[in-house]
C-alpha cells in the first residue's frame, strides 16, 4: 500500500499519472464515514488518467487505510493535510478539486484559503462549510451516533439492505464512536457568504434532485460568481456511486473545458 | 517464439495466492478460495482492499492488468458481488491479449 506521511499521519495515497504529457491535475476528495479513495478510484481514476489528466487520490485522515487519530478532525485539519500532500508532491500548478459530499466541503474550504492553487471545483452533493451546513451536519452526526450505538440498528440495516451494508455500518461506527470526528467536523472553521462569493474559480455542482439540497437546487450556485449546476432527476445523495459513469463523463468534459 | 496462453487454472491459483495476504490466515479463518468466493462478503474485504489488490495484480502481472480500470465499467452491485473467479478471468483475458 503506497503511503506518505502527511502531517504526521500514515496516509494512503494513490497517484495515477496522466497518459501522455498531461498538464491538468485532478485531486479526488472522498466523503465521510465509510467512504475512502476507492469510491473515486474504482469509478473513474484510471479512465481520467487515460484521458491525459494526472490523478491524485488519498484516504482522508480517519478513513480507509490512513491513520485514525482519536482527535484532530476539524476542517482546518483536513485542509492542512491537503496542503501538506500537495506540497510534498511538488504540485505547483492549480488543481481541479473533485469532492464527494464532505470532500466537496473540504474543496471549498481549501479554495477559500488557497485561491491561486485551485483551477476549478467539482462538488458532488456538497455544500461549503457555512453555519447552515454546520447545523445540518450536527443534526446528521448526532442522529448517526445515536443510531450506530444501538445494536438493533445493525439488524435493521441487514434486514433492509444487506449483510455488506451491515458491515459498512460497523466500520462507520468504529470511526464515529471511537474518534472525535462527530464533534469536531461541524466546528469548521466556517465560511461566510462573503467568503463563498470570493471563490472565483469555476464550480460545477452535481446534485441529485432528491439529495441533500433538494429544497433548493440552485442555492449553492446562486452564491458563487462562477458556478454551474447539473441535476440528476430522481437521484438521492449517492450520486457518485449510482451515476458514476455519467459523473465521470461530466468530470472529463468539465476538465477539458477548463483546460481549453 | 510463440508464447503459450497462460492456463486459466494457473492464473486462478496465482490470483488466490496474491489475495491470501490481504485476507489473513486462510487456515485459521477456515476459508478456501474458490472461483465463486465473493471478494466482499466471503473474504470480508472492502472496496479499499480492491484498490490495494489492483496494485498487487499490476505489480505481479504488469501494468496492463488493471483491475481498477476494469471495475470502472461495472455497476455498484456488480462490484459488491465480485467473485475471485471473475478477477482471475479478467487477468487471464489480459494476459491472452499479449499473445
Amino acid at each position: 500500500m503506497p503511503t506518505m506521511t502527511v502531517n504526521g499521519l500514515n496516509t494512503n495515497v494513490q497517484l495515477v499519472p496522466a497518459a501522455g504529457a498531461g498538464q491538468e491535475t485532478v485531486v479526488f476528495l472522498h466523503g465521510m464515514g465509510t467512504d475512502s479513495l476507492a469510491s473515486f478510484y474504482l469509478t473513474m481514476a484510471p479512465p481520467v488518467a487515460a484521458a491525459g489528466i494526472n490523478v491524485i487520490s488519498y484516504d482522508l485522515r480517519g478513513h480507509g487505510k490512513t491513520d485514525r487519530p482519536a482527535r484532530g478532525y476539524t476542517i482546518a485539519d483536513f485542509v492542512a493535510d491537503l496542503e501538506d500532500l500537495l506540497d510534498q508532491l511538488n504540485v505547483d500548478q492549480p488543481v481541479h478539486l473533485v469532492g464527494n459530499s464532505f470532500g466537496g466541503t473540504l474543496a471549498f474550504s481549501y479554495a477559500a484559503k488557497h485561491p491561486s492553487r485551485v483551477r476549478s471545483i467539482v462538488c458532488i452533493e456538497s455544500e461549503p462549510a457555512t453555519e447552515v451546513w454546520a447545523s445540518k451536519m450536527t443534526e446528521i452526526l448526532d442522529h448517526t451516533v445515536k443510531f450506530l450505538a444501538v445494536e438493533e440498528s445493525y439488524d435493521w440495516i441487514e434486514a433492509n439492505f444487506s449483510a455488506h451494508h451491515r458491515r459498512l455500518a460497523r466500520m462507520a461506527a468504529d470511526r464515529i464512536l471511537t474518534t472525535s470526528i462527530a464533534k469536531e467536523v461541524p466546528l469548521g472553521p466556517l465560511l461566510t457568504l462573503d467568503d463563498i462569493a470570493a471563490i472565483r474559480c469555476p464550480v460545477l455542482s452535481i446534485l441529485g434532485s432528491n439529495g441533500y439540497q433538494a429544497d433548493d437546487l440552485d442555492a449553492l450556485t446562486s452564491l458563487l460568481p462562477n458556478g454551474e449546476v447539473h441535476v440528476f432527476d430522481g437521484q438521492g445523495h449517492s450520486v457518485l456511486v449510482e451515476q458514476h459513469k455519467n459523473v465521470r463523463e461530466l468530470v472529463l468534459r468539465w476538465v477539458e473545458r477548463q483546460a481549453a | 517464439m510463440t508464447l503459450q496462453p497462460y492456463p486459466r487454472t494457473t492464473v486462478f491459483d496465482t490470483v488466490s495466492e496474491l489475495l491470501a495476504p490481504l485476507v489473513g490466515d486462510l487456515d485459521v479463518l477456515g476459508i478456501r478460495i474458490t472461483p465463486d468466493t465473493r471478494f466482499h462478503d466471503d473474504l470480508v474485504l472492502e472496496s479499499i482492499d480492491l484498490v490495494t489488490f489492483s496494485g498487487i495484480l499490476a505489480e505481479h502481472f504488469g501494468p496492463d492488468v488493471n483491475l481498477a480500470d476494469y471495475l470502472t465499467q461495472k455497476d455498484l452491485e456488480e462490484v459488491i458481488e465480485l467473485r475471485v473467479g471473475e478477477i482471475a478471468s479478467y487477468v487471464a483475458g489480459r494476459l491472452a491479449r499479449r499473445g
